[in-house]
This record gives structure tokens, C-alpha cells and sequence, in this order.
């Protein structure tokens, strides 16, 4: 088995390595064919390894020792339970779909042979994430998906947007990697440890330990370990207020959206915290700062989902508010329903990014959604995927997307976690937002009237050569393959895995939930088997904020296209709020970006040169002047010196006569 | 302390510091710039024949012990007890590897670029590179100081001759600046000579102080040390100092000389005044902190690449000087792995630097602009140095300041708040100075007439990126050396010393 | 103790360099007045090599130790020896260097190389007098001879100006001396040192008067020196007067100035120390003050090196100051013994200071200013090499015998608790080093304006290495040299 353990994460290590160094010699094709053979092996190893996981074998083991200071192990090694087998599979098995999937849609970009060397690379960096066994393993996985992210994002390095989007990406994430690192950092002062099982198994008794931050207040440790955890895994996981970089990550090739920015990275958070599950279980109030961020996220992100006119920030608002579900779930302290729905989302949710890839390529790069309509007719295989992948994200009974979210909302709803009242409100309207941007984008894409001819006339000048462009075409194999095989797992895979998930005891050995927290105790009361929810799914609240949502758009983007604009009139003050995504941006940008630079600049003009050097500089003047002035004394003149001498002399005289005679 | 392995250590550390000066002195004699090439052949061997044999000292050092290790000791001014006196421990063996290493990049670096006055140029820096091993492994006071002040004869030189268009100002300030710090710490050898009868440093370490006394030679060898750091604030002769200096200037500049402060600490500071030092350590603290936030701050609005560099330089030793005085295992080993990290690291950024000046011959950012599309090669080693000195998991730049963090957090949950700033800060500067440089369209004809490395430059920062990683991936090797020596130390730094 | 005496009394065996030395003086002086300028060469060979007289009967005496004769008057010890030895060479080094600026500048070199000798018999008897006559007959007969060589440029205005001033002041300063060792000789009722000693030494002697004369000695020893405020003479005399000269004045006589100061102070008037060490302090702080200071403006070098020399003395003194250490002889030995130290590192780079400035000169033209060296290190970077090792030492820095001489005396004054000084001294060498790295920066950063190649003989070469490599070298292995301070001290003061 240890075999297959290092096989997972290595095999895509070793095609990314080869690709990177060797892909301009060894030429496209065989790039490509050596990425994805890692990737495939990686994914099969993984099977293996989530077989042997279900037959009961836990492993836990060191790798390597990194470096040892005193009593303190740094180490490399693997943990390899449920949480983790199940990441691993969910992850490779995205990252191999995605890595098809380029062959299509990075056919005719000359970084064909770094990108499958990036993505590559990627996969490795986030198994080595998830089958950590350490914080410091975690820290460089977290780390080293964020560079892959920063590389990937600015993929094409001239455009001013890429590049700014990925610098933004990259220092919003440190922000977040401050928490953590300051985690890390009590978790070392207080349990001597980075292994998991040591930390976990002391954190009961540290329960009652507390620290004073501000003045005498006493804070209890757990809280201040797991908040500042999850800081970080606000910064990966996007969550307000640190979710700023995630619209603008689009800039990036959409095969990395769907891999990194909705599948993988963007759930490491979550993955985090279900893995810290012990420690945060041990600390209601940074549950409940968890629960109300997550609430905030899922709600407030949604509503700008539904302003936004690219197809692909469409999608990734709508992966905010889905992380923020998530989020809900963990402070419910509901760990496995929020890595149940991780699981689902991945899958339904790489379809509506892929799916959104090949809209985008049958529409020439093309990504306003205003510009599309009726598409359906041309391109059938990706309407009918991407209408699956929307289902399942708006949560329609039976699909994946239902069984994850509405056992959130009834954890939610069950949990009595600080907080828990409004996160249940949230995720309630969330609902009905989600229905409502999924299908309002998937009416304007696939149905109604085709804008794409007009459009072609506007963005003409584009493709001018070619006279196919106005007539969008279904995407070649390499793209709408990944689309099924990911179309299947989004309606069955909630329905199939739900029960061992969630009721089952697939997670015993992985999370920890403590039996003060009702929510997962009172789901497994209401759970009578997949089709039972499902039935009963019709009848519930949610069901029918979905179909309202859904009627809605339907009503506003087919029927009556006027009512929107009209809409938008009445509420032009509530509309710039949103087009403006709150002001935040705008906010950094001023206050923290342009602050630093003002206090840099301050401090350098005036610290560095004005009153040090000054200092340095003036003195050095001074004794410059001191030596002009005594210089003077030295007339020249042959009865000054004397008279000098003599005074000399006489001075010499009165200080030490009197002073000697004394004796 | 007894030292251990005498016999086998015999010659090694003399060998290692005059070879090079003794090449150096050599090509001073007879080098002159009709047979450039020959000088610079002579200046590659002498310093490759320098980095050899410092591989027995690694590979015959025992980490196990804390004692000295290739000892040498011969009477030299026996009217004051002043020997030389020579030995390793762990807190000095990986500067002398590196500082002999170092060495042979920056004769590699200045290969094409110095074309008059080869050989003064090439004996001033192997001279420099003896001197700077002789601080490391000096143990008699005397002689350290000997060969601490003799190293600013050839900088200055380097700086003044081969420097850029301000260098004499430059000059004139490094060399005062640094002498002022270092006079005083003579005052401060002899006071201990006066009270000690020897020269001895370890005979130092022992001597009972009283806690006045304590505190005045401890700011007495700050004012030495913070200055070589450098610390803030008197830091400000090291931006224009690397502005000026020529590449390789820079190069030892920031991966050495700044290591000789640091070391300094070690040696002297914490060992001799270790009462003054727990008393004084808020004061330390405080200043490697504003060096972490405030540099780190300045180093963002920078315009001048070398400038940025030099600032985050500052930025970088402030950890190690953080690391010193939180008195943990972490913090010191972290700290001394971020000196030799950072040796690495700015080094390997000044060289990068270097490689787009000598094209470019400017160093101003907004010259710059989508360098990507014409050197490749060049850019993704640049992304990695530039990552690295952001401090990225698996560079070595992430372990030291990782261990800090540990330590500072341990020691005071703000302290390492404040330090873990870098995070942001380091990011910050070094990728916004990527992003500007290299980032982007092609910004003019001059950038679109880049040639991408060639195969020396190249192979010259392939083997700087191999170090960082390797020290980045198993950085075990490194602290396991240390070791031993890092926990006597803080076991002697935690009794006092006060009568 | 007249009777005990008498064996010894007539002991001419010590007296044996000053001997040789006079006739030599005589020889050189014949021949000058026999040969015909033309013949110059010879009469260079011939100074130097009737040098070889003294120089081997000095060390033949140094073989048989420490001796007195003339019942006290004269005494022939390790540091008479030593620094005999250093100022034999000092001289010959002057001639050696001097021969092609004299030629160049018509000065009549037979003239120049017996007041030279002359001088430096006097600085030899000043070197082993151990009565206070001797001691200012030795005084006298050396600054008599250096009058008339600040005089030889008659052709020259500032020379001929600078000698009246050496002359007056030289005068003024001789009858402090004077009048203070009469006060000496009234308090104590003898003139041999080691009487006087003794006289203080069981209390016989008025406490006041001896001070008071002590004043008066200590400021005819200052000047000599060129200690603030007894230094005015230094930088005209220096700048104005030929260089060959300044040399002459500015090298041996300081040899001569520290034996008499010892002579003085540390042997006859030890026992004050107490009370001649606070005036030393206050000349001490003074020289070191203004001589670093003043020194930054100037743009002349031998002006500039003029004031170096002044705080060059402020250390000196640092050592003697360190002498008084309330009774411990031992340590009051080795104080003195580093400012013995010190005086002849001094000596050393004063000879290639001004050696280089004399070499670089040409007919009509005197290579004295500071930018007169621009570019140098292209020119010849040999010379320059050698240059900016004199600079480096002189600002105290390792590994150049400067450092050392800083080192030892410090140590002297630490030891004595006065930190503060020590502080101050370093804070003030560094001012120092400014002027001096600025020559360096001339040097080496600058490009020469004056590109005329630069003609030296190969003897005067070869020295002018020597001279360099040997800052060098005693930077190296400065051991020997020190314990030799030190050993001669501790003889003299009879501690073995």
C-alpha cells in the first residue's frame, strides 16, 4: 500500500516535471500524454488507496524528517483516512477530467506545454495538502497550491488584468497565511507538536488553558488556535472578507477555474477545518465565528452572482456562495455534510466551469452571456451537461447538489450553535438566489433569441479571417468528454455516497463531532435512506425558494426581458452597491494598498533620508565647519604662536599650582 | 572547553583563509589586464581550490559536540597573551562554507562584466573572502577583530573603484559608518582584556561581569554589529552601499558581510553579556521588528531594484536578529538558518539583478517591462528567487523565517504577530517588483532587445536555485550541525554571570 | 656618591656610536668642503656609508647592555640602543630619499648631510642622557642643526619664514625646558636623574617647586613633541620648509622627543606622576581634538599630515598617560613601553609619507597638494599600493602596524580605568580616518590630471618597498617589535 501511497501524489509530480523541463523538445503531444498518463495513475492509485481505506485500514506515517529542533519533529509523512482517500479521488479524478479537457481547450496557445506542467504540478501540491499528516506538510501544500494559483492566474503574463489578479490572489492568500502561520505557531508554543494525531489527542486537556491578547482579557486558547486557523482558510476558501481575489482569478484560463477555483484549492479550507475537526469542536464562539462568516459569504456573494454578465464570474460568485454553505455546514459543526457537499460541488460545479469553457469556446472567447441565446441548438452535448450541472447546483431532488445542501440547511437548522439563527436564514434566501443566477444564466446562454450574430458584428474584428465564427459549433471530444463523465457523477454521486457519508461511519476515524452538538445527531433522526429525502425533498421550503427562483428567471429572461432593466432602474442605488461587489475592492485598493505605499514612501523620505541620514550627514557637516573654524587660529603670525605657547604654559600654571600645592 | 579533533583539523582553516588571500595577493603582484583571462582563471582556481578544502571541515566535523572543532593555536603577540588562534563550532561552520562558496559565484559574476583593472578586482574580493572566513573562525578577540576591520580596506576599494556613478559618497559612508561601530567594540575587547588578562574569547565567555559592566560592553559590540547587520536605524549605508557597489559587490555584500554582525551577536554579544542581553533583549526585539514592518514598508515603494533588495535585506536580518534574542531553540537555529538562507537568496537576487543590468544598464524598474517574453529561462529563475525571498514553503527562504515565527509566537503571541507581517510585506515587495519587472507587455525596444541568459549566467543561477531548494526541501542536514552548539549556548546564555 | 662612581666614570665604551657618529659627521663634513658639488653622488654614498660607523657601534655597545658612565651622566641601555638604532636608520632613509629633490632644488647635499648627522648626534646623546644637562645639551645641538636645515632653501620665502619660526619658538620652548629643570635641580639638589630620583624618593624636596617645575618641563617636552597648544610651529614649519627637511624634523627628533620624555617623566619625575599625568591628559585631549579636526580642511598633504602628526601625538601621550598606574611599576613600564611603541611605528610612516610626497616631486615642482596624487594608483600603482597602506595605518586600521600602536595604547589607558579617554581617542581617529581614506579615494577613484611618468631610482624604490612592506609586516607579526618596547622599558626603569 505505501507504494500506492507515494504513487498518488509523485505520479503528476514526475509528468509536471517532464513537462516543464523537457515538454518544448519532446513537443505537444507527448506532454500532453505524459501529464495525463501521472495524472491517470494517480487517479487509479487513489481508487486503490480509497478501497483499502473502506476495508479499515487507517495509515499514518512519517515520510521523511525535515528538520528536528529540540524536542520538536518537523516531518513529511501521510495520514491516510476517509477524509483523505476520499479527497484524493475526488481531486485526481477532477485534475484528470481538467487535464482532458485542455488538450481541446488550450489547443491553439503556444503555453500549451507549461500549463500541463502547471496543472500537473497543482495536482501534486494539493494531494500533498490533503494527505498531510503535519501542520507544516499542510502549510506547504497550502502554500504551493496558492503559487501554482498565482502561476496559473497569470497564465497569459500580458494582460495588465492577469497580472494584477494574480498578485492580488497571491497577497490576499498571504493575509490569510498570516492566521494561519500564527495558528501553527500556538499550536507549536502550547502542544510541542505538528502531528495531527499528538495535537488532537492533547486538545482535550488544553480545553481550559487561555491566553491574554488585549490587556487581562483571558481568551481560551482553542478559540484563538482555531481562529486563527481558520484565517487561513478564509484566505484559501474565499470567504468574506477575504474572497476578494477569487472573482478576479478568472482571469486565468477557465480549465483552471474549474480545477482550482471551484473544485480543489478553494475547498482546501473546508478540507482544513473538517481535518481540524477536534480542535474546533473544543470552541463554541470559533464555531460561531466560522457559522456567521460562512453565512455572510453564502448570501451576500450569491446577490453578485446575479448582476454579473461573464459567464465565468457568474460561476465563481456562485462558488463563493457554495463556499460559504460549506462554511455554515463546519461551524454547525456539521464536518462531514460540509465535506459531502466539498464532494458534490466539485463535481457539479467543474461541469458548469467546463461547461462554461465550451460555451466560451464556441463562442470565439467570447464570455458576456448578453452575446449568447439559444445556443442549445448548437451545442447540444454541452447544454444538456451544463443544464445537469446547474440542477445539481440549485439543488433539485435527487441530484448530488440537493442531498449535500439540504442536509446543510437541516443541519443548520438543527444546530444551536451562536449564530445558527441567522446562517439558517441565510442559506434559506441563498437558495433561492442560487436558482435564481444559475438559470438566469442558463436561459440567456442556451435559450431565447441568438444575440451571438449581432455580437459577431461587434466583436468582428476579432476573427475576421475565419466566416465559421458566427455560428457557434459543439466543442470537439477532448472538451465534451470530461463534460459527461463529469455530468454523471453531479446527479448520482449525493444519492449513492450519502448514507455511508453522512449517517454512515465512513468519517468515525477522521471527524470528531462532540455529542453537545445536536446537528448531525438530529439529521440522523430524520434520515430514512436517499429516496425517502429525495421524495420528501419536494414538500420542503427549499424545493419551492428553488422553483421560485427558477420561474423567476425564467419569467425575467425569456418572457419579459424589459423587467430586469426596469428593476435595475427603481433599485440603481442597491444595483451600483452590487456592480461595485460592495465597495471592497475599492476599498483595498485604497486603504491597504495605497496606504502601505503612503506609509512606505513616508517613512523612506522621511525616516531614512530626512532624520537619519540628516543626522549622518549633519554631523559630518558640523565637524566639517568645526575644522574651517579652528583653523583660524592658525594665523601664521610668529607672536600669536608664542603668545599661545605662553598662555599654555600659564594656564598650566593656575589649574595646577593651587591644585598640587594643596597636598 | 576542550578542543577536539586538533589532529585532523590541522591547517585546514588556515588553508582556507589564505589561500584566497594569498591568490589574491598573488594576482596583485603580477596581474595586470593584457592577460585578463589568465587573472581570471587564476582567480576561479584560487577560490575553487578555497571552497575545497572547507568540504573536509563539513565532512569531518562532528555535530555531536559543542566543542570547538580544527583547532589552531600558535602564540602571536605573546606581550598581551594574543594568539592566533583559530577553530570551528557549529555556529561558524556554515558561514565559512558559504562565505568561500559565495566566493567563486562572484568571480563566476564578474567574469565578462569587469574588463579594466581584472586583477586589483578579483584580489580584492578573493582577499575579502579570506578575511570574512578568519572572522568566522577567529577565537581569539584580537585576531577576530583583526580580520573584522580589514574587511572594510578591500570593500571600500571594490565599492569606490568599481562602483557606480555615486560610489564615492557610497564608499566614504560605508567605510565610516562601519568603522564608527567597530572602534568602540575595540574599547570594548580591551576592557575585557583588562579585567580577563587574555584574549581569549571563550576565556570571555566565562568571565563573571558585573551587570553595568554587562551593559556597557553589550552596546558597546551593538553599536559594532548593528551597524554590519545592519539593524535599524543604522541601516542606511547599506542601500546606497549595494546601489553602487558593482554586482558582486552586492553579492558578498549581502550574502557575507552582513553575516558578520550577525555572528557578532553569537560570539560576543549574547555569550559575554548575557545578563545584559535578557535585560536589553526587549530593545532588540523592538528593533528587528520595526526592521521587519517599517523596511519592509520602505522596501515596497522602492523605484531602484537594487535599492528594493537591499532594503528586504535589512528585512530579512532583522529575523535573525529577532531569532538571537527570543532566546528559544527555534528562534536561534531559525535565525541561523536564515543567515545562511538569506546568503543564498540575496545573493542569488543580486545576480539576477546583476544579469538584466549588464544588458540594461539600468536599474530603475519602470526601465523594465514583460522581460518574460524575451528571456524565459531567465524569468522562471528569477520567480523562484523572487518567491524564495517572499519566504515560499520548500525555498530555503521559508525556513528560517518559519522557525522565527515558531519561536516569536512562543515567546510572546504578538511578537510573532508582528513578525509574521513578512508574510505580506515580503510578498508584497518582492512580487510587485516581479510583476513590474517581468510581468506584462514587452515595455520598449531595449527589453525587446534582451538576450536571455547565457550559458555561464544560466548554470551560475541553476546552482543558486538548487541550493535554495534543497535547503527549502531538507533543511535537516543544516540545523542538524548546528545543533549542538545552538543549545550550549542557550544553556550558557540562561545562567548569569553577574558576581 | 662620587667614590662608587669612579670605576665606571670614564667608561667611553658607551659614549662609543656618538663616537663613531661625530666622525663620521666630520668625515662627511671634510669631504663636502674638499669636492665640488658636481661630484654629489659620492658625497650620498659617502653619508650613507660613514652611517654604517654608528649604526655598528651601537649595536656592538647593545652587546654588552645596560651601562652607565661619566658617574650617571650617560647611560647606554636597551631602549638607548633600540632607538638609536631607529633613528641611525631614520636618517639613513632621509638621504636616501632626499638625494634626487636636493639635486633638483640646488641644495648643497654636503651641507644638508652633516647638519642631518649633526642632528642626529644630538638626538642620540638626548637619547642617553640621563642628566638633565645632557639631556638639553643634546637638545640644543640636534634643534640648532634642524634650524639651520629648515633654513637651507635661502631661494625660498615660506622656508626662510618657517626656520624663523622653528628658531623662536624652538628657543622660547628650549627655555621652558630649562628653566624647569633649574626648578628640577632646585628642588632635588641634583642633576643626574637617578640622584633625583632618590632625593624624591626619601622626600627631600619641596613639593611645590619641584611641580612648578615641573610644568615647565612638562611644556618644553610638549613642544617638541608638537602637543597642543605648543604645536603652532608644526604645520607651518612642516608645509613651508623643503620636504627633505620636514622630513628630518618630522621623523627622528620624535624618537629623541619620547627618550627625553622619558628620561624625565618616567625615570627622574615618576614619582609625580600623579601630577604630570592630568597635564598630559589635557595636552592629550587637546592634540587629538584639533589635530583630527583641523586636519579634514586642509588640501595640502604636508599640512595635512602636519596636523595628523599633532593627534598622531595626542596618542603618544595616551601611553605615557597610562603610565600612571599608582605605583605599579610594572604596568607603568609597559604604558610607556606602547608609546615607545607608537613613537617609532610613527617614525615609520612619517618616512613613507613624506618620502612618497618627495619622490612624486620634480624640478619646480612640489607634489605636496592632495590632488597632486590623483589617479595615482593608474600612474604607478606600485607607489600608490604603498601610499594607501601609510593612509590605512595611520587611520588605525588593521591588519597595519597603525592598529597596534592604537591597541597598545589604549590598552595602557584602559588599564588605568580612563575609559572615557580611550572613547574619546577612537571617536576622534575616526574623524581621523576621514581625511585619510579621502587621500586613498584620490588615489584610486579619480582620474589623474597629471600624467607625467613617474622616474625613481631603483635604490630609492627598493627602500620606499621596505619601508611599505615593513607597515605591513610589523602589521603581521607585531610581537617582536613590541616585547622590544616593552623588554627596553623595564630595563631602563631596572625591572629586568
Amino acid at each position: 500500500m505505501k507504494s500506492a501511497y507515494l504513487l498518488v501524489p509523485f505520479a503528476p509530480l514526475v509528468g509536471a516535471i517532464i513537462a516543464g523541463f523537457f515538454g518544448r523538445s519532446i513537443g505537444r503531444t507527448l506532454t500532453h500524454w505524459v501529464a495525463i498518463l501521472g495524472v491517470l495513475i494517480s487517479l487509479l492509485a487513489s481508487m486503490v488507496v480509497l478501497r483499502d481505506v473502506l476495508a479499515g485500514n487507517v495509515f499514518n506515517g512519517t515520510l521523511y524528517s525535515w528538520s528536528v529542533i529540540g524536542e520538536l519533529k518537523f516531518e513529511v509523512g501521510f495520514l491516510i483516512d476517509s477524509l483523505t482517500a476520499m479527497m484524493m479521488v475526488v481531486v485526481t479524478f477532477v485534475s484528470l477530467m481538467v487535464h482532458i479537457y485542455t488538450i481541446g481547450y488550450m489547443a491553439d496557445d503556444d503555453g500549451y506545454e507549461r500549463f500541463f506542467s502547471y496543472i500537473s504540478l497543482f495536482t501534486f501540491s494539493m494531494l500533498m495538502l490533503v494527505m498531510s499528516n503535519n501542520f507544516l506538510q499542510l502549510f506547504f501544500g497550502w502554500e504551493a497550491v496558492g503559487l501554482v494559483s498565482y502561476l496559473l492566474i497569470g497564465f497569459w503574463y500580458t494582460r495588465p488584468t492577469a497580472i494584477y489578479a494574480n498578485l492580488k490572489a497571491f497577497l490576499v492568500n498571504r493575509v490569510g497565511d498570516f492566521g494561519f502561520v500564527l495558528g501553527i505557531g500556538l499550536v507549536v508554543a502550547w502542544f510541542g507538536s505538528l502531528d495531527y494525531a499528538e495535537v488532537f489527542k492533547a486538545a482535550p486537556s488544553m480545553q481550559a488553558e487561555t491566553i491574554t491578547l488585549f490587556g487581562a482579557a483571558e481568551w481560551s486558547l482553542l478559540t484563538v488556535v482555531c481562529i486563527c486557523l481558520f484565517i487561513g482558510a478564509m484566505g484559501k476558501s474565499a470567504q468574506f472578507p477575504l474572497h476578494v481575489w477569487l472573482p478576479d482569478s478568472m482571469e486565468g484560463p477557465t480549465p483552471i477555474s474549474a480545477l482550482i477555483h471551484a473544485a480543489t484549492m478553494v475547498t482546501a479550507g473546508i478540507f482544513m477545518v473538517a481535518r481540524m475537526s477536534p480542535l474546533f469542536e473544543m470552541s463554541e464562539t470559533a464555531l460561531s465565528f466560522v457559522l456567521i462568516i460562512g453565512a455572510i459569504t453564502a448570501f451576500f456573494m450569491g446577490l453578485l452572482g446575479i448582476i454579473q454578465n461573464d459567464i465565468k464570474r457568474v460561476v465563481a460568485y456562485s462558488t463563493l456562495s457554495q463556499l460559504g454553505y460549506m462554511t455554515v455546514a463546519l461551524g454547525a459543526s456539521a464536518y462531514s455534510v460540509a465535506v459531502f457537499h466539498l464532494m458534490t460541488h466539485a463535481f457539479f460545479k467543474a461541469l458548469l466551469f467546463l461547461g462554461a469553457g465550451s460555451v466560451i469556446i464556441g463562442m470565439h472567447h467570447n464570455q458576456d452571456i448578453r452575446d449568447m441565446g439559444g445556443l442549445r441548438k448548437y451545442m447540444p452535448i454541452t447544454w444538456i451537461t451544463s443544464l445537469v450541472g446547474s440542477l445539481a447546483l440549485v439543488g433539485t431532488p435527487f441530484f448530488s447538489g440537493f442531498y449535500s445542501k439540504e442536509s446543510i440547511i437541516e443541519a443548520v437548522h438543527h444546530s444551536d450553535i451562536p449564530g445558527a439563527g441567522i446562517a439558517y436564514a441565510a442559506v434559506l434566501c441563498g437558495v433561492f438566489i442560487t436558482a435564481f443566477y444559475a438559470f438566469r444564466m442558463y436561459f440567456l446562454v442556451f435559450h431565447g433569441k441568438e444575440r451571438f450574430a449581432q455580437a459577431d458584428h461587434a466583436h468582428g474584428h476579432e476573427h475576421a479571417d475565419d466566416h465559421h465564427a458566427h455560428v457557434p459549433q459543439e466543442s470537439p471530444a477532448v472538451v465534451t468528454i470530461p463534460l459527461i463523465f463529469l455530468a454523471v457523477p453531479s446527479v448520482l454521486v449525493g444519492l449513492v455516497t450519502i448514507g455511508p457519508m453522512l449517517f454512515g461511519d465512513f468519517f468515525k476515524d477522521a471527524i470528531v463531532v462532540d455529542p453537545s452538538h445536536p446537528a448531525m445527531g438530529e439529521l440522523a433522526q430524520g434520515w430514512h435512506g436517499w429516496l425517502a429525502m429525495g421524495l420528501h425533498g419536494f414538500l420542503t421550503l427549499p424545493f419551492w425558494l428553488m422553483v421560485a427562483g427558477i420561474v423567476t428567471a425564467w419569467y425575467f429572461y425569456l418572457v419579459n426581458p424589459a423587467i430586469p432593466d426596469r428593476i435595475r432602474g427603481a433599485l440603481s442605488g442597491v444595483y451600483r452597491l452590487l456592480d461595485n461587489k460592495y465597495y471592497l475592492d475599492a476599498f483595498n485598493e485604497k486603504f491597504f494598498a495605497g496606504g502601505a505605499r503612503l506609509i512606505g514612501t513616508g517613512l523612506w523620505r522621511g525616516g531614512d533620508q530626512s532624520i537619519i541620514d540628516g543626522l549622518i550627514n549633519g554631523s559630518a557637516r558640523l565637524v566639517g565647519g568645526l575644522s574651517r573654524a579652528f583653523r583660524v587660529l592658525q594665523t601664521g603670525f610668529l607672536n600669536h604662536y608664542a603668545i599661545a605657547m605662553i598662555v599654555g604654559l600659564a594656564v598650566c600654571l593656575v589649574w595646577f599650582i593651587p591644585l598640587l600645592t594643596r597636598r | 572547553m576542550e578542543p577536539t579533533s586538533q589532529v585532523m583539523g590541522a591547517g585546514l582553516l588556515s588553508a582556507a583563509i589564505w589561500i584566497p588571500i594569498l591568490t589574491g595577493v598573488m594576482l596583485l603582484a603580477v596581474g595586470n589586464d593584457r592577460r585578463a583571462d589568465v587573472v581570471r582563471a587564476v582567480a576561479l582556481a584560487g577560490s575553487l581550490l578555497g571552497l575545497l578544502v572547507t568540504l573536509p571541515l563539513y565532512l569531518g566535523f562532528d555535530p555531536a559536540s559543542d566543542q570547538l572543532q580544527f583547532v589552531e593555536k600558535l602564540p602571536w603577540i605573546e606581550r598581551y597573551g594574543i594568539s592566533y588562534y583559530l577553530g570551528l563550532d557549529g555556529l561558524s561552520i556554515w558561514l565559512v562554507l558559504l562565505t568561500a562558496l559565495i566566493t567563486v559565484f562572484v568571480v563566476i559574476a564578474g567574469w565578462r562584466v569587469i574588463t579594466e583593472r581584472v586583477a586589483q578586482y578579483m584580489a580584492a574580493f578573493l582577499i575579502l573572502s579570506g578575511l570574512m572566513v578568519g572572522v568566522f573562525s577567529a577565537m581569539d578577540g584580537l585576531l577576530f577583530y583583526v580580520f573584522f576591520e580589514a574587511t572594510l580596506l578591500p570593500m571600500y576599494i571594490i565599492i569606490g573603484v568599481w562602483g557606480g556613478p555615486n560610489r564615492v559618497y557610497a564608499a566614504f559612508k560605508f567605510f565610516l559608518y562601519t568603522l564608527l561601530g567597530s572602534l568602540l567594540t575595540l574599547v570594548a575587547l580591551i576592557y575585557l582584556y583588562a579585567q580577563s588578562g587574555s584574549f581569549e574569547i571563550q576565556a570571555w565567555h566565562e568571565l563573571p561581569l558585573s551587570m553595568r559592566e554587562q551593559t556597557l560592553l553589550f552596546i558597546a559590540f551593538l553599536l559594532a554589529f548593528a551597524v554590519k547587520v545592519p539593524m535599524w536605524p543604522v541601516h542606511t549605508w547599506l542601500p546606497d552601499a549595494h546601489v553602487e557597489a558593482p554586482t558582486g559587490g552586492s553579492v558578498v555584500l549581502a550574502a557575507v558581510m552582513l553575516k558578520l554582525g550577525a555572528y557578532g551577536f553569537l560570539r560576543f554579544s549574547l555569550p559575554i553579556a548575557p545578563d545584559a542581553s535578557h535585560e536589553l533583549s526587549w530593545l532588540m526585539i523592538a528593533l528587528s521588528l520595526i526592521a521587519v514592518i517599517y523596511i519592509g514598508l520602505v522596501a515596497l515603494v522602492q523605484t531602484d531594484m537594487k535599492k528594493l533588495v537591499a532594503y528586504s535585506s535589512i528585512a530579512h536580518m532583522g529575523y535573525v536578529i529577532l531569532g538571537f534574542f527570543i532566546f528559544n531553540q527555534l528562534g536561534m537555529q531559525g535565525a541561523i538558518v536564515q543567515m545562511i538562507s538569506h546568503g543564498f537568496i540575496s545573493g542569488a537576487m543580486f545576480l539576477c539583478i546583476g544579469v538584466l543590468y549588464d544588458r540594461m544598464h539600468s536599474r530603475n524598474i519602470e526601465d523594465y517591462g514583460g522581460v518574460v517574453n524575451t528571456m524565459p529561462r531567465f524569468a522562471a529563475l528569477f520567480m523562484l528567487f523572487s518567491m524564495a525571498n517572499s519566504g515560499l514553503p520548500a525555498t530555503s527562504g521559508f525556513v528560517g523565517e518559519f522557525m522565527v515565527i515558531l519561536g516569536a509566537v512562543q515567546y510572546n503571541f504578538w511578537i510573532g504577530f508582528a513578525a509574521a507581517t513578512t508574510l505580506i510585506l515580503g510578498a508584497a515587495y518582492s512580487l510587485w517588483m516581479y510583476k513590474r519587472v517581468v510581468f506584462g507587455e514587452v515595455a520598449n525596444p531595449e527589453v525587446a532587445g534582451l538576450k536571455d541568459v547565457d550559458r555561464r549566467e544560466f548554470w551560475m543561477l541553476m546552482a543558486m536555485a538548487a541550493l535554495v531548494l534543497y535547503m527549502g526541501l531538507y533543511p535537516k542536514p543544516f540545523t542538524d550541525v548546528t545543533d549542538a552548539s545552538v543549545e550550549a549556548l542557550l544553556q550558557h546564555v540562561s545562567q548569569t554571570k553577574i558576581k | 656618591m662620587p667614590p662608587a662612581v669612579l670605576p665606571q666614570a670614564f667608561n667611553l665604551l658607551a659614549l662609543l656610536p656618538e663616537i663613531a657618529l661625530l666622525l663620521a659627521a666630520c668625515i662627511v663634513l671634510l669631504a663636502d668642503a674638499t669636492t665640488k658639488e658636481s661630484a654629489g653622488w659620492q658625497i650620498d654614498r659617502l653619508a650613507l656609508g660613514v652611517l654604517l660607523l654608528p649604526l655598528a657601534a651601537t649595536l656592538y655597545v647593545a652587546a654588552d647592555g645596560h651601562s652607565y658612565s661619566f658617574g650617571d651622566m650617560y647611560v647606554s641601555d636597551l631602549m638607548a640602543h633600540t632607538l638609536k638604532v631607529c633613528a641611525i636608520i631614520a636618517t639613513g632613509v632621509v638621504i636616501i630619499y632626499s638625494r634626487q629633490y636636493a639635486s633638483d632644488r640646488a641644495i648643497r647635499r654636503g651641507e644638508l648631510y652633516s647638519l642631518a648627522l649633526f642632528a642626529l648626534l644630538g638626538q642620540m646623546v638626548m637619547i642617553s642622557g640621563s642628566n638633565l644637562l645632557v639631556l638639553y645639551l643634546g637638545l640644543e645641538l640636534m634643534s640648532l642643526s634642524l634650524y639651520a636645515v629648515a633654513a637651507l632653501r635661502r631661494d625660498v620665502a615660506t622656508s626662510s619664514v618657517a626656520a624663523i619660526k622653528y628658531f623662536v619658538l624652538g628657543a622660547l620652548s628650549s627655555g621652558f625646558l630649562l628653566y624647569g629643570m633649574s626648578m628640577v635641580y632646585g628642588a632635588t639638589g641634583s642633576l643626574n636623574i637617578p640622584d633625583i630620583v632618590q632625593s624624591i624618593a626619601f622626600g627631600r624636596v619641596s613639593e611645590s617647586v619641584l611641580v612648578f617645575g615641573l610644568v615647565f618641563v612638562v611644556a618644553g617636552i610638549a613642544f617638541k613633541f608638537g602637543a597642543v597648544p605648543f604645536h603652532m610651529w608644526i604645520p607651518d614649519v612642516y608645509q613651508g620648509t623643503a620636504t627633505v627637511a620636514t622630513l628630518l624634523i618630522a621623523a627622528g627628533p620624535k624618537l629623541a622627543a619620547f627618550a627625553l620624555a622619558f628620561r624625565l617623566l618616567g625615570e627622574a619625575l615618576m614619582t609625580v606622576s600623579g601630577d604630570w599625568h592630568q597635564m598630559l591628559i589635557v595636552l592629550a585631549v587637546l592634540s587629538l581634538g584639533l589635530g583630527n579636526i583641523v586636519a579634514i580642511a586642509q588640501t595640502n598633504l604636508k599640512r595635512m599630515l602636519a596636523y595628523s602628526t599633532i593627534s598622531q601625538v595626542g596618542f603618544v601621550l595616551l601611553g605615557m598617560i597610562g603610565a600612571h598606574t599608582g605605583g605599579d611599576a610594572a604596568r607603568s613600564a609597559d604604558a610607556f613601553g606602547s608609546s615607545m611603541f607608537y613613537a617609532i611605528t610613527n617614525v615609520l610612516t612619517t618616512l613613507g609619507t613624506f618620502g612618497l610626497i618627495q619622490l612624486l616631486a620634480r624640478k619646480g615642482f612640489e607634489a605636496e597638494e592632495i590632488d597632486d596624487f590623483k589617479g595615482l594608483a593608474r600612474r604607478s600603482p606600485w607607489l600608490a599600493g604603498i601610499m594607501m597602506m601609510m593612509m590605512f595605518s595611520l587611520a588605525g586600521l588593521p591588519p597595519l602596524v597603525g592598529f597596534y600602536a592604537k591597541l597598545v595604547v589604549l590598552e595602557s589607558v584602559i588599564s588605568v580605568g580612563l575609559v572615557w579617554l580611550a572613547v574619546y581617542a577612537v571617536v576622534m581617529s575616526l574623524i581621523g580616518a576621514y581625511y585619510y581614506i579621502r587621500v586613498i579615494k584620490v588615489m584610486y577613484f579619480d582620474e589623474a590630471v597629471d600624467t607625467s611618468p613617474i622616474v625613481v631610482g631603483n635604490d630609492v624604490q627598493a627602500t620606499m618597498a621596505v619601508n611599505g612592506l615593513l607597515i605591513l609586516l610589523l602589521g603581521i607579526v607585531p610581537g617582536p617589535l613590541v616585547s622590544l618596547c616593552a623588554a627596553s622599558v623595564r630595563q631602563a626603569l631596572q625591572l629586568g
